[in-house]
């Protein structure tokens, strides 16, 4: 994920605690009322003025986002090395992913990286936000050191964990040793290579759903925590009865965008294992990657990204919609 | 994440990804077409024929030198050295410059590019040039280059422009502590393997030999090696079938199954080259690799250089790389320029500065090649190889890369001892003549 994306979307979760999930799920608050017919006429030159200030974004993200989305739907119904003018198809890049072994190892190996990255993040992070909220001298130099892992490029993460996981030389095995525990393979195994990765992207994401975590609560408002410790709550019973409740906007975001970046593993993979060994680390974009970009196959790789958009597109749907009929406090 | 992400498409999680980034890059060269074409024929208005390469360092400063030379003895003929990014993306931005019309009049291109890059129209066919050129003197390069710059249909595509093999290079150290006699030019498979069992000491995490163990071609072409020196061959001779599932194929898997399950001689590497750093920490005591690894070699590491072990020969394989040309206007300047760089003399100089191979067998005889051996004592088995041990060469087909991805599963599953060197090639055999039907 890029710096600018991770930015985006801690402001978008300081912005309140709930709005980050509002943003996402179109909930709005509706604001104190007013004269109808007023507002209709200010509206109408509003929506002209906002269209004008907007329209140089639209136009960007229709070119450089929508367009680009489009065209890729279009290879994936053609053979096309990306280069040379392709020729139709139809369907025969889809046809062929049902029957392509590699694909649904790749699909399947995608979902098992997800199932485990998703969760293992967000059970960490939650703790370790509690812990960053609190008032300890040096609070920002434990909150940076957590934050850290996100800037660092991953290349350079990839290099670091290429080191740690070594099997022979690797500082991991070295200390499993210490402790009389059997040595592992990490990346050079075909069983361990892609919980191996997972390590490394918890690793590397942590500090990002910490951050949102930690606003999240900062936003919890005091009156409440006030309520809560002058009617006789303990601080144990005040965090399950009253800020995890209201964390729920937090963890939905925080669920949608990694399992989205989970579903899109790339760079990680490309540094590390390159999908090996045999295939054992292969995700989907990485596999669609390599039909692009080593194999020139353009339009089967188009076809795979077409069908990660669809599943994306599904997956964070039903996300959003089960979140919103789960949280007592979005519904108006 | 995140520099690499913007390049590789992981984007800010609302994209589609890469095919969204190169579809891009189709949109907007796409748009500039017109124009570009214009500008394309400008650069050759000017006279000038853009050299694109992807050297860095002293290989980088010398050629920049080189074409520096060039154009002040060639007011009329200058060309435009450009650096264009590294030789891994090269044929990836070759492809892209077809489609913006701004082709290069020379780029250098790595040698396994020349199907993909032959079949279009920009790629100019060098053969009448080479053959009206005595001058030019074509049977003086080393065989592995022609081979390498000739596609399957026999025309000439390439001008040679680097070539290397691989040899043994071992640590001196390492064997006298172990007290095994150093490897000879007749070294056999076994002397080999029992060495790397005697070199290898768990307790030191030190191993007799490493593999780069990530499926890529630096797999595949150790394999192919060992292939050839068991007498075997990769495909039928007209490229129809898959001949590796032999007699020859059984060895020399079972050699990588022996050494690396039965012996734990091996050091897989995946990929990452940590092989060279533990070479240089006196970690791994023989390697099969190439003369780009020399430079890298601690300083205090004292090693020798050999022909690979042999079985039937002593064959090695060679990678050879082309300079091509991809302008019809530029032609005749491109092709006074290459002849330059590549004749004897000036040659010479460029491996002399860099530590890079001759490219010709005359090379050998200029005075200047005592010189280029007192600098790289350790190139001259790597020479020496190119004049005996290379005598084949991959096959120039459009359908390698498949070919080579296959091989390399098969290899990968031997060395981590998921798959039987039988089965294995079986089943990549069976793969092989699919994608070979296929194509």
């Amino acid at each position: 994920m890029t710096t600018a994306g991770a930015a985006a979307a801690r402001d978008a979760a300081a912005s309140e605690a709930g709005g980050a999930s509002a943003f996402l799920t179109g909930h709005r608050r509706s604001g104190p009322g007013g004269g109808r017919r007023g507002r209709n006429r200010l509206r109408r030159a509003d929506h002209a003025a906002g269209w004008a200030f907007v329209s140089p974004a639209v136009f960007l993200i229709a070119l450089f986002g929508l367009v680009p989305v489009v065209w890729s739907l279009v290879l994936s119904l053609q053979q096309t090395d990306l280069t040379s003018p392709g020729t139709w198809s139809g369907g025969a890049n889809y046809r062929r992913m049902v029957h392509d072994p590699v694909f649904w190892q790749a699909a399947r190996q995608t979902l098992y990286y997800s199932v485990l990255f998703v969760p293992i993040t967000m059970a960490l992070a939650l703790p370790i936000a509690v812990l960053l909220n609190q008032k300890v001298r040096g609070m920002l130099f434990y909150r940076m050191a957590v934050f850290v892992p996100l800037v660092t490029s991953t290349v350079a993460t990839g290099v670091i964990f290429s080191w740690l996981y070594n099997p022979q030389f690797g500082v991991i095995n070295a200390a499993l040793s210490k402790v009389g525990l059997p040595q592992q393979g990490f990346f050079q195994s075909s069983s361990e290579a892609l919980p191996s990765v997972v390590g490394m992207t918890v690793w590397g994401w942590l500090g990002f759903a910490v951050i949102i975590y930690l606003s999240a609560l900062q936003h919890v408002p005091r009156e409440l925590m006030e309520a809560a410790a002058l009617d006789g709550c303990g601080r144990v019973r005040a965090f399950w009865r009253i800020e995890l409740p209201l964390l729920a906007p937090a963890s939905t975001f925080l669920l949608v965008w990694l399992t989205i970046n989970a579903l899109q593993l790339f760079d990680e993979v490309y540094v590390t294992t390159k999908g090996g060994p045999l295939h054992a680390s292969t995700v989907l974009v990485y596999y669609l990657y390599q039909q692009a970009f080593v194999d020139f196959d353009g339009g089967y790789a188009a076809a795979i990204g077409a069908v990660l958009f669809v599943v994306i597109l599904i997956v964070t749907v039903v996300q959003l919609w089960l979140s919103r009929r789960s949280s007592p406090y979005e519904v108006n | 994440m995140r520099t690499r992400s913007r390049l590789a498409g992981r984007g800010s999680g609302d994209r589609l990804p890469i095919i969204a980034a190169a579809s891009a890059l189709v949109v907007v060269t796409a748009c500039s077409g017109g124009s570009g074409a214009g500008s394309g024929a400008g650069s050759s208005s000017h006279g000038t024929v853009i050299v694109w390469h992807g050297y860095t360092d002293v290989e980088a400063t010398t050629f920049t030198q080189l074409g520096r030379e060039w154009n002040q003895a060639h007011p009329e003929q200058k060309v435009n050295v450009t650096f264009a990014g590294g030789n891994d993306d090269a044929l990836k931005k070759t492809l892209a410059s077809f489609v913006s019309g701004k082709s290069p009049g020379v780029a250098y291109e790595f040698g396994s590019s020349i199907t993909t890059l032959a079949a279009r129209n920009q790629t100019q066919d060098l053969s009448s040039l080479v053959k009206n050129t005595p001058s030019f003197n074509w049977n003086d390069f080393f065989p592995a280059t022609r081979q390498a710059a000739t596609a399957p249909d026999g025309k000439i595509y390439g001008i040679p422009a680097l070539v290397d093999n691989l040899s043994l290079v071992y640590n001196k150290r390492l064997f006298d502590a172990a007290g095994v006699s150093y490897p000879t030019p007749t070294w056999t498979w076994t002397d080999f393997q029992n060495a790397a069992r005697t070199l290898t000491n768990p307790a030191k995490h030190q191993f007799g030999w490493a593999y780069v163990n990530d499926g890529s071609e630096d797999t595949v072409w150790r394999f192919i090696a060992l292939l050839w020196q068991a007498g075997g061959d990769l495909l039928t001779p007209d490229n129809k079938k898959a001949a590796f599932d032999s007699p020859a194929g059984v060895a020399a898997m079972r050699l990588l199954h022996d050494m690396s399950v039965t012996d734990h001689s091996v050091y897989l590497d995946t990929g990452d080259g940590q092989y060279q750093n533990l070479f240089s920490s006196g970690k791994i005591a023989m390697l099969w690799t190439g003369p780009w690894d020399l430079s890298g070699i601690d300083k205090k590491i004292s090693y020798g250089t050999e022909f690979l072990p042999g079985k039937i020969t002593h064959a090695t394989i060679a990678g050879p790389d082309n300079y091509m040309m991809f302008n019809k206007d530029d032609r005749a300047t491109a092709w006074a320029f290459l002849q330059w760089l590549d004749s004897p003399e000036v040659h010479l100089r460029f491996a002399t500065a860099t530590g890079d191979l001759p490219l010709r067998q005359s090379e050998t005889r200029l005075p200047g090649y005592r010189e280029f051996l007192k600098r790289y004592p350790g190139d001259k088995v790597f020479v020496d190889n190119l004049a005996k041990n290379v005598t084949k060469s991959r096959p120039n087909i459009p359908a390698y890369p498949k070919i080579s991805q296959a091989i390399g599963l098969a290899v990968q599953s031997v060395l981590l001892g998921k798959a039987q060197p039988e089965a294995a090639l079986k089943q990549a055999r069976e793969q092989v003549d699919q994608i070979l039907a296929g194509a």
